[in-house]
């Protein structure tokens, strides 16, 4: 009993500072949502609604699948405009100096990158959500069990890749700084390297990157998940010369890549970020 | 009268380095409870380091730091900082989230476990007494430097603390603010708190200290209450206000007349750095200045030939200029470190 009432409150600064975060990131999220809707509207019921030429894929989960353009985009600006200060701008700002005193610097990250993960698990339900509605107009339920394993996926995704940018967050000096290298990181430079290994290379599986893994948020939807090494690929061959587009890793594969991110991601933020001092 | 017994927080040997450069090099200072003790120094002291070192922010180089805990022992901070006295911190000029005084104040005095159902009544009380109640739901981003640095202060005694450590409180406040802070702290004073004050502003340390602890290159080089530290000054000052203004042509007798009158008591070795005579007199502010030695049996002697023999003088005051007195003091320290540096360095 003892121990629960210590671990209570011990948790309790950590709860406090998750509130917290929701308050103070609550404008963002309410701007992020609108835009996530907003695009989904426009890829996935416009076309759709204006241009009756288009043909709408067969059967839902194709179209939930086909439909998923934006998905990874959005998760990327959200996690990078969210996590992105989560350790650096309470040294940048100073802000620090009020806080850490009254709260353990670690319950601080933890209350804010909860605070943080519940958001863009929130703009990424939206996503979701609103995707789901127009499936169910278009196709009639229910909903195909694909759509939920997909949303893991990506629930797993921004865990992720808010850990690799925590990690960044955990070193570098200023937010607007983290947000543009980690934009840059996770949206190009994961594809060209993956482009320059695979042009040199093409049996080499790029699964070190984190775009690739995050591929299986919309591969999974595939009623039959392509499990042979051949049917992951697109390569077309000129002459002598092959080009080789991995589409997506293994289920295995992929969520082991995507869980092993978080592991070191979060170790070496934790060992940088207690070294750091204000 | 100030029951001061119980020792609060106590720094061994505290140091900080960064490279070769010593920010605090082995500093020993001991605050009772109840006292009001200033830590003052020029920039680049050591005094905010010291500061973050005890608010745990910042891990000491070398030595420790013993804070009471609920049971009234002391505790080695940085081994344990459990079930310490509830302390409050402002450290340097604030920076806070870009929210409102009400948002962040109730999250700060949820942090430090203070009652929820008091909060509203304390951030109102204390907002309230800071001018800032207006500014309860405004965001922070629009406020001035000075409410910055009062929200600051709001925000470090939110929870009551019984310990509280103000690092430069009247930077960037304005006079009315700065009278606000100081009759603030005296009320603080007057609860019982024990304050640790850093300022290299002497005046408003000398208005409100116990004592003073004066540190230069990171080392403290004098600590002790403000009487003390006098003593060892070569010279101290006392000042006389006249009520109307003294003309030109009976100064010269006056001043030879008091001086003739003091002469028992007057600065024998006035350094003339300081003042070429030991009576002089401000015909703008209408105040005589007395260089004397400082002894308070002297001090008495002083007014009572005042009052009896000069009555024509119409005085309306007589002091002893607290802050000059401590400029001097401080002056006198700082150098004397300053050349016993430059022996050492000779030495070497």
């Amino acid at each position: 009993m003892d121990f629960l009432n210590k671990l209570y409150s011990g948790m309790k600064p950590i709860g406090h500072t998750f509130v917290f975060e929701l308050k103070k990131q609550w404008k963002k999220f309410i701007a992020f949502s609108v835009i996530t809707v907003g695009l989904v509207l426009l890829a996935s019921w416009l076309p759709y609604a204006f241009f009756p030429g288009n043909a709408m894929p067969e059967i839902q989960t194709e179209y939930f699948r086909t439909n998923q353009t934006f998905l990874s985009f959005i998760l990327i600006f959200a996690n990078c405009f969210f996590f992105s200060g989560i350790i650096c701008s309470e040294y940048d700002k100073q802000t620090g100096f009020i806080l850490f005193p009254k709260i353990n610097k670690y319950k601080l990250i933890i209350g804010k990158y909860i605070g943080n993960y519940a958001l863009v698990m929130g703009i990424t339900g939206v996503f979701y959500f609103t995707l789901g509605l127009l499936g169910l107009y278009y196709y009639g339920g229910p909903l195909n069990f694909r759509f939920f394993q997909s949303f893991a996926m990506a629930l797993l995704y921004i865990l992720a890749v808010s850990s690799f940018i925590t990690f960044f967050s955990s070193f570098m000096k200023k937010e607007n700084i983290t947000i543009i290298t980690t934009i840059l990181i996770l949206l190009i430079a994961f594809n060209v390297i993956t482009q320059f290994i695979t042009l040199a290379n093409p049996d080499f599986e790029p699964l070190f990157s984190l775009q690739y893994a995050g591929n299986l948020m919309s591969s999974i939807l595939y009623l039959e998940f392509p499990d042979t090494v051949a049917e992951r690929y697109f390569q077309i061959t000129i002459r002598d010369f092959t080009i080789r587009t991995w589409n997506t890793p293994t289920i295995m594969a992929g969520i082991s890549v995507l869980l092993i991110y978080t592991f070191f991601s979060f170790l070496f933020a934790a060992i940088i970020f207690k070294r750091r001092q204000l | 009268m100030k029951r001061i017994s119980e020792t609060i927080i106590k720094l061994e040997n505290l140091s900080k380095h960064f490279g070769s450069l010593k920010a605090v090099d082995n500093i020993n200072l001991e605050v009772k409870k109840g006292e009001t003790i200033g830590l003052v120094g020029p920039n680049g002291a050591g005094k905010t380091t010291t500061i973050k070192m005890i608010s745990t922010i910042m891990k000491p180089t070398s030595g420790k730091i013993f804070v009471q805990n609920k049971h009234g022992e002391l505790q080695n901070l940085l081994t344990n900082d459990r079930n310490l006295v509830p302390r409050g911190f402002l450290i340097d000029i604030p920076s806070f989230y870009e929210m409102t005084p009400a948002q962040l104040l109730k999250y700060f005095a949820k942090l430090q476990h203070y009652p929820n159902d008091q909060i509203e009544d304390r951030m109102n009380k204390l907002l309230q007494l800071f001018n800032l109640y207006e500014w309860k739901y405004e965001n922070v981003e629009d406020f001035s430097k000075g409410m910055k640095q009062k929200l600051g202060v709001i925000q470090a005694i939110i929870h009551d603390p019984d310990f509280i450590i103000l690092d430069e409180p009247q930077t960037g406040l304005d006079p009315k603010a700065r009278i606000d802070i100081r009759r603030f702290i005296r009320s603080l004073q007057k609860q019982g708190k024990t304050i640790f004050v850093a300022s290299h502003l002497l005046h408003e340390i000398s208005e409100i200290c116990d004592k003073i602890a004066l540190i230069n290159h990171g080392q403290i080089i004098a600590f002790d209450t403000i009487e003390n530290l006098e003593i060892n000054l070569k010279t101290n000052e006392l000042v006389f206000q006249t009520l109307s203004e003294i003309t030109p042509d009976k100064l010269k007798t006056i001043i030879d007349n008091l001086t003739m009158e003091f002469d028992p008591y007057l600065d024998k070795d006035l350094d003339p750095k300081i003042s070429k005579i030991p009576v002089s007199y401000n015909i703008k502010e209408k105040e005589f200045t007395i260089y004397y030695d400082g002894k308070r049996e002297s001090r008495a002697e002083l007014l009572k030939i005042l009052v009896n023999k000069f009555p024509e003088l119409n005085i309306i005051s007589f002091s002893q200029p607290r802050t000059s007195q401590l400029e001097r003091i401080y002056e006198q320290l700082i150098g004397a470190e300053a050349q016993n540096e430059m022996n050492r360095r000779r030495f070497n």
